[in-house]
């Protein structure tokens, strides 16, 4: 999925395919702040970045998402994969 | 953004920090002497081309080499690497290798095969890492014309038999070729007292130089045809590439302030006492290894001690994926380590790891108790947090 073709009804179908069945505040927080940042820096946010941005830590975002964070919240937010080896 | 309090455990990708007064000399130098080695009669090329053949010549004795070695310089061992296999194949050779490699040396093997101009068969290595010697032998060929082996892992670190793999290639009269990426700065290397026939390094590792130099040290008794052709400062009427030492397999102006960072961070870690530093490293890899063990939900792999390896180590939480493990430790510990396949798919596959990975803990020069008992507790938060 493009990030401009990204819609609340897509991440609602995504969170759910991956296991994710109850969308709460701070999931929209992840994905809202994901979001933001990329459309304004056309990058992800660094780690530091998204700890601030969300006023979560890592290990507290990735317990929310079933997939996690890089392969989990990332995709649901709609922005490219992240470069893995 | 300041990494000042940085706990940087992924020295096996490259070391870091590196020797600052090393890179500001190499500086001052270059912009002192900068002109373009061999390139020129007046003396300022002449003095940078006399560095240059003095610094191949200290990085041939270092390496064990004598007299029949040539050291040519690369940007790095995967390009040494390249070289080496290009100039080797040829239709109808086959080349042995192992299953414990770098992608710098599968990748050229896999090109070179589709292109028909190669051969290979890779041999396993067993439950703690190490290849055995007899299984080379025994993969051997009629038409083998070279044996490649990663002297130590950058997954597991497991040190490979390489004197005892020498002696059978010395034996069969097939050239062994190591890739010390991992390995150099970090342990002795003989190649001539070990009958290697030549090696790939990189600077920018355990020899705590900059990215972007490395080379490939090559025996005399090796055929091997350039790859790249181009100016080289000899021979210019040629129409063809020189076939002349070292720069046969070196093509345009060679990286002179790499080479001049690269001599003074040598010096830097000649200095050292080697065996020293790598017994206060591989005690606190055995620390490391000892303290993530205990801890429930975390897997450690590779051999059970710590013999014949350097410090370095893999593991993964069970049911966490190592990419997000490996942010969780960047961004909530401020630790720096390498999750994934290490560009050696392989060993996970092997290791049954694929295709996720998992996560490296490389130590280094500068690593501490306190890092390693920062991340022990760390890993230990993190396991906890697992259902």
């Amino acid at each position: 999925m493009h990030f401009e073709d990204w819609s609340e009804e897509a991440f609602e179908w995504l969170a759910k395919e991956s296991g994710l069945l109850q969308i709460d505040d701070r999931h929209w927080r992840v994905i809202r702040f994901l979001r933001s940042f990329y459309a304004y820096n056309r990058r992800a946010p660094l780690h530091r970045q998204l700890k601030e941005g969300t006023g979560m830590s890592l290990l507290e975002m990735e317990g929310l998402f079933p997939s996690g964070i890089k392969t989990g919240a990332r995709r649901m937010a709609g922005l490219p994969n992240p470069k893995s080896c | 953004m300041a990494y000042g309090d940085l706990i940087y455990l992924d020295n096996a990708a490259t070391s870091y920090p590196k020797p600052g007064e090393c890179l500001r000399r190499a500086l001052d130098q270059y912009l002192r002497i900068g002109g373009s080695p061999g390139r020129g009669s007046y003396d300022l090329a002449v003095e940078a081309d006399n560095i240059v053949s003095e610094v191949r010549e200290e990085l041939s004795l270092f390496f064990g080499g004598d007299s029949r070695y040539r050291l040519c310089f690369a940007y790095n061992a995967t390009e040494a690497l390249n070289t080496l296999l290009q100039g080797v194949a040829k239709p109808g050779s086959h080349v042995v290798s192992t299953w414990l490699e770098h992608n710098s040396v599968l990748r050229p093997l896999h090109h070179l095969r589709e292109e028909g101009r190669v051969e290979f068969d890779l041999v396993r290595f067993d439950q703690n890492g190490f290849v055995d010697p007899g299984e080379i032998a025994a993969a051997i060929r009629s038409n083998t014309r070279l044996v490649v082996v990663n002297h130590a892992s950058n997954v597991l670190g497991t040190i490979q038999p390489v004197a005892d793999i020498g002696e059978i290639c010395r034996d069969r009269g097939i050239p062994l070729f190591l890739d010390v990426s991992q390995s150099a700065g970090l342990i002795p290397i003989e190649v001539s007292e070990w009958n290697v026939a030549g090696l790939a390094f990189t600077g920018h590792k355990a020899l705590l130089g900059p990215t972007g130099i490395g080379g490939l040290l090559v025996s005399q008794e090796v055929e091997i045809s350039p790859s790249r052709f181009g100016g080289t400062g000899v021979d210019s009427s040629n129409p063809f590439h020189t076939a002349e030492y070292p720069y046969r397999l070196e093509a345009g102006t060679v990286n002179l302030l790499g080479i001049l960072a690269l001599r003074e961070t040598l010096a830097y870690v000649k200095g050292l006492n080697r065996d020293k530093h790598y017994q206060r490293e591989m005690a606190l890899l055995a620390r490391l290894r000892d303290g993530l063990m205990a801890l429930d939900n975390v897997e450690v792999y590779g051999s059970q001690n710590v013999d014949n390896r350097l410090p370095l180590l893999c593991c993964n939480v069970r049911g966490r994926r190592p990419d997000d493990v490996a942010a969780v430790l960047d961004g909530d510990f401020n630790i720096a380590v390498r999750a994934g396949l290490h560009c050696a798919p392989l060993v996970h596959k092997h290791l049954g790891t694929a295709p996720e990975g998992a996560i490296r803990f490389s130590l280094g020069a500068y690593t501490g108790e306190e890092d390693i008992e920062a991340a022990i507790q760390a890993m230990s938060a993190i396991a906890r947090s697992t259902g």
